[in-house]
């Protein structure tokens, strides 16, 4: 194919050129570092000298195998965080989407006016610094902060939110009388599975996660409103009218007939949103590096810390790409869900 | 597979594999030559000097001292107070590229010593045996004393005087057992004062472990004793002071730590160190207030020290000018200038009396180097200790028994004993 | 007309809910920028006031004490460069994929696709490791260098390049123009919507970037504003409450972000949902 048209030799070689830059930056900084990581993670590299050398240990996949198979910290911790971010990742992903969806439904109002600033309004906490906004949220949840100054207008005394490790769960099993959190019942704190109790599973986000869920839910809604948003204008007004003059109610036509429309939308929605919630980790750095009683610890942020603060460099690349793992099972569920409903 | 995948799969290997080449090829950051950890000889020298400061007083303080020697020795020195020292000495470790000297908490000791990253140096400071041994103890592994205690701070009862006369107490009422500590307590709470401010970690209830007898590792830092007796006699007294309302976690009053709560009145006694001094003074200037010996429990007296030595990295080039500097930050009148302008303790014996000569409300905190427990001397105990203090937030709701055989399972599991 | 009066009370409570969210959503920043002038006590005594009780500087006075500016400096210098070469190298090489025929280009494509998806926090230790490799940790260029060029870019351009006709190149090549000069001077000029989206999108990025300086540099004087801010409140400077001084802080970070907002919003908007069609 290539060589019988003429100056297909110089266009061969002009086309390497002009991608070149970004061959070798990509190839040097996202290809290079994987391979190397997966190296480290089978090693015991304690981060002193270069992990290439020949006196590094090689363990094999132990590193691994302790966060799944050998009961240990290393065990507690990380399911501790998969616990963690599966609470985060259950209430951010449909909240943020239903937030989105609403919110684009009410811009897209053919009679409103202000569309323009309603619109720059909902999406501007998504463009600015995820640091800066995460220090404005450490002052708005603070003790003495706006969220209790608001809650004692209506006379609540608010938690100690990033203080608080109780989950959000047992909070409401002790408010209904299901059991009672300071005395759990034994057959729950009796055993479970990856040696946390069934009781630490069933916690739920404790009450400081919800500050950073509350923080994530606020800041990327505006960003998926602008999607829905491009989405239902893309919907031909005539169509539901036509449903309209067909007599069909306002509801029916939502839900018949836009509804189906956006469902591409809504599944891009939502595997950009469980993506970006795996891997939640700046706002843990500033608000709470993983405390209170390791309640806010999520995987991206325990690899983070295992490596580069307890210097086990091989058990935190293990944890990265057990994370990793997770995030392209989880989008191949996704897709293989939606494939199944198209079909 | 299709002939279009089958190429495109090897075009990407074969990308990944030219940049693994290159990547190999002009490495140089992990330079393992033995040439590189050499010494420098000639030429203008500059140490590196990483500090994890306490505040601009302390900063201000290090950085003149460090200015003093310079003139002195002809040898440049440059202060950087660091952000977050752990992390900012965990990356520079890995990168090969350590600062000369650099602060050592005790607790991150033994990380540092059992991966080969500092220079036990100790040695060759003028009369080592001059500081104290509960010091020496915390930096010594494997039987080497490696770095020289910059200052070290221990925990003493803090007594607020108006508080205490409220609650209609004397001098003579200041608790020296644990059944006094509970007596005053319940005549304190009963003046509608909440006792005692405790914070909520081994840091603060670890020194009720000691005052029993018990500890979480043996002296040595080799075995694992979390679940003894001792220790389980502790945390049980320590419930029942939390059960029964007369001490409270700082989170539970509203605080940030317990120096907070006792500066803004909010309980008649805390458990803290002599670093509380400095803080009331800067927060709360008009609390009364004077410290006391920690009561003592079953086994006698106890406390704790915490302390930081002055490392060396063990990559450094300027080994001679880092001792050199490291002997003149700990010769017991700069000492003595460190104490006074930030209020921490030399740890040299022979400054003693000059200190508790110049701060005579001190000397409890100085009588408690006799008796204290230095910080958990092992390597990989950091999460393992972390993991304690999240149980501890725990003690009202988590039986005392459960809690310290997960520990002595964790701790076992980090020294390699199980 | 029931209906026109359902439509009416529709509206309204439109308009309401609407009203509220935008508060909702605005107001924490007007919570930011009044705290920054409040002194501390106002600041604790008052935290929902949207006015301070007696504005001052003081907070602002000692942010600048601090080594704030240096940061802001390094920032304007790293998002500079950073979009400058994104710009340029994403265009290259998305120009290339869409219109030279080379070979290897549909696999280096694919490449570029499923690099992409490779989440990021996957890569935090891997790129401090081949940083400290190649000898380039703590320093400018392990700041920029790793992110000068970017996937996403790359797919960007290459779409918008393949949806404009190819007629005028063609012109331009007949003439006799190499590939360098009709890319320089007859296509990069037709791309400008493009380019600007690709610029905004960068400088956002690149500002706000924050995990990659983690673990690219450590030296306080390399520090990016969302580094130093992340240290200021977490680190050991971040003793004690000092809300005035850290949302101080935190606006100064936000300001210029806020401004490229209002001015290039529809470019905002675009970049949004170019980004959904990567899916």
């Amino acid at each position: 194919m290539t060589g019988r048209r003429p100056g297909a030799a110089k266009e061969n070689l002009a086309g390497w050129l002009f991608v070149a830059p970004v061959v070798v930056i990509l190839g040097l900084f996202m290809l290079a570092p994987i391979l190397m990581a997966m190296w480290v993670s089978l090693t015991d590299w304690n981060g002193q000298g270069s992990p290439f050398r020949a006196g590094v240990p090689f363990v094999g996949l132990d590193n691994y195998t302790r966060l799944f198979a050998e009961e240990g910290l290393a065990r507690q911790d990380f399911m501790t965080s998969v616990r963690n971010n599966v609470y985060y990742v259950a209430i951010v992903v449909p909240a943020q989407t239903g937030l989105a969806l609403g919110l684009a439904l009410i811009v897209n109002g053919r009679l409103l006016r202000g569309r323009t600033f309603f619109r720059a309004a909902f999406y501007f906490p998504s463009v600015t610094s995820s640091v800066a906004i995460s220090v404005v949220f450490l002052f708005v949840f603070a003790n003495s902060g706006a969220v209790n100054g608001l809650l004692r207008l209506f006379g609540v005394e608010g938690p100690q939110w990033f203080a608080d490790s109780r989950g959000i769960l047992h909070l409401v099993l002790g408010a209904l009388g299901v059991v009672d959190p300071d005395a759990p019942p034994a057959a729950l704190t009796g055993g479970g599975p990856f040696g946390l109790s069934w009781w630490e599973w069933l916690s739920g986000p404790s009450v400081a996660m919800t500050t950073i869920i509350v923080l994530v839910v606020w800041t990327t809604s505006g960003t998926f409103m602008l999607m829905f948003l491009a989405a239902l204008q893309n919907i031909p007004v005539t169509l539901e009218e036509a449903a309209l003059l067909d007599g069909a109610g306002r509801r029916q036509v939502f839900t018949h007939v836009t509804l189906p429309l956006l469902k591409p939308t809504m599944f891009l929605v939502l595997t950009l949103g469980m993506i970006a919630t795996w891997q939640v980790f700046d706002q843990v750095y500033v608000m709470s590096q993983g405390n209170p009683a390791k309640t806010t610890l999520t995987p991206a942020f325990l690899s983070y810390q295992t490596a580069f603060n307890g210097f086990e460099y091989g058990s935190g690349t293990a944890i990265s790409f057990v994370l990793f793992a997770i995030i392209v099972v989880l989008t191949l569920v996704q897709r293989w869900v939606l494939r199944e409903r198209r079909a | 597979m299709n002939p279009n995948t089958r190429r495109t799969s090897r075009a990407v290997t074969s990308i990944a594999c030219a940049s693994m080449l290159v990547t190999t090829a002009c490495g140089s950051g992990f330079d393992d030559a033995p040439g590189q950890s050499a010494q420098q000889s000639g030429g203008p020298v500059t140490l590196q000097i990483l500090i994890g400061s306490s505040g601009d007083a302390e900063t201000n303080a290090v950085k003149q001292a460090a200015q003093t020697w310079a003139a002195a020795s002809g040898t440049g020195a440059t202060v950087t107070p660091a952000q977050d020292l752990t992390q900012q000495l965990g990356q520079a470790f890995a990168g090969d590229s350590p600062p000369d000297v650099f602060y050592v908490d005790a607790i991150r000791f033994a990380d540092y010593a059992s991966v080969g990253a500092l220079e036990p140096y100790a040695g060759k400071i003028s009369s080592p045996d001059d500081f104290y041994p509960t010091l020496r103890t915390a930096f010594t592994y494997n039987g080497t004393f490696y770095c020289a205690p910059k200052d070290f701070s221990t925990l003493a009862l803090i007594v607020n005087q108006d508080l205490w006369a409220k609650a209609g107490l004397g001098d003579s009422d200041v608790p020296t057992t644990w059944e006094q500590l509970t007596s005053v307590s319940e005549k304190i709470k009963a003046a509608g004062i909440t006792p005692l401010a405790l914070g909520d970690t081994r840091d603060r209830v670890g020194a009720f472990m000691v005052q029993a007898g018990g500890w979480i590792t043996s002296p040595d830092g080799k075995q694992a004793t979390a679940d003894s007796p001792q220790n389980l006699a502790a945390l049980d007294y320590v419930r029942t002071l939390l059960a029964g309302k007369l001490a409270q976690y700082p989170s539970q009053l509203d605080a940030g730590w317990s120096g907070e709560a006792f500066g803004a009145g909010k309980v008649a006694m805390t458990i803290e160190g002599n670093w509380i001094k400095g803080a009331l003074k800067a927060d709360y200037p008009d609390v009364k207030y004077a410290a006391y010996e920690l009561p003592a429990g079953p086994k006698g007296k106890g406390s704790l020290s915490f302390t930081t030595c002055w490392g060396i990295a063990a990559k450094s080039r300027h080994k001679e000018q880092a001792i050199s500097f490291v002997e003149a930050m700990t010769k017991a009148d700069q000492q003595m200038a460190f104490a006074r302008a930030f209020g921490v303790m030399p740890s040299r014996q022979s400054a003693r009396s000059t200190y508790t000569g110049e701060f005579p409300a001190d000397v409890p905190f100085v009588n408690a180097v006799d008796y204290a427990q230095g910080p958990v001397n092992a390597p990989k105990m950091d999460s393992v200790l972390d993991d304690f203090d999240t149980g501890l937030q725990k003690l009202t709701s988590t039986a005392p028994k459960t809690l310290l055989e997960r520990v002595q399972k964790n701790t076992q599991a980090a020294l390699g004993t199980s | 007309m029931p209906d026109r009066k359902r439509s009416l009370a529709s509206t309204f409570a439109g308009y309401f809910i609407l009203i509220f969210v935008a508060l909702v959503f605005l107001y924490p920043f007007v919570i930011q920028i009044a705290t920054s002038f409040k002194t501390e006590p106002d600041a604790a005594a008052n935290p929902l006031s949207p006015l301070p009780h007696l504005a001052t500087l003081d907070g602002y006075e000692r942010v600048f004490g601090t080594d704030l500016p240096l940061w802001l400096g390094n920032s304007l210098l790293v998002t500079v460069i950073i979009t400058t070469g994104r710009v340029l190298l994403d265009s290259m090489a998305g120009y290339a994929l869409a219109r030279l025929r080379f070979r290897g280009r549909r696999a280096l494509f694919a490449t570029i696709v499923a690099v992409i998806a490779v989440p990021g926090v996957v890569l935090f230790i891997p790129k401090f490791l081949v940083l400290n490799q190649l000898g380039m940790y703590d320093s400018y260029t392990a700041l920029i260098l790793p992110v000068i060029a970017d996937a996403a870019g790359v797919f960007i351009m290459k779409q918008f390049f393949e949806s404009i006709p190819v007629t005028v190149e063609e012109a331009a090549r007949i003439d006799g123009a190499g590939v360098f000069r009709t890319f320089w001077s007859v296509v990069l000029p037709m791309a400008r919507p493009a380019l600007l989206t690709l610029t905004i999108i960068s400088v956002q990025s690149s500002w706000n970037e924050f995990p990659h300086t983690l673990v690219a540099v450590q030296d306080p004087a390399l520090f990016t504003l969302p580094r130093g801010l992340a240290d200021l409140v977490s680190g050991s400077l971040g003793k004690g409450t000092q809300y005035p001084l850290k949302l101080g802080a935190a606006v100064l970070a936000t300001v210029p972000v806020a401004i490229v907002f209002v001015v290039f919003q529809r470019y905002f908007v675009r970049g949004a949902n170019e980004g959904s069609d990567k899916g």
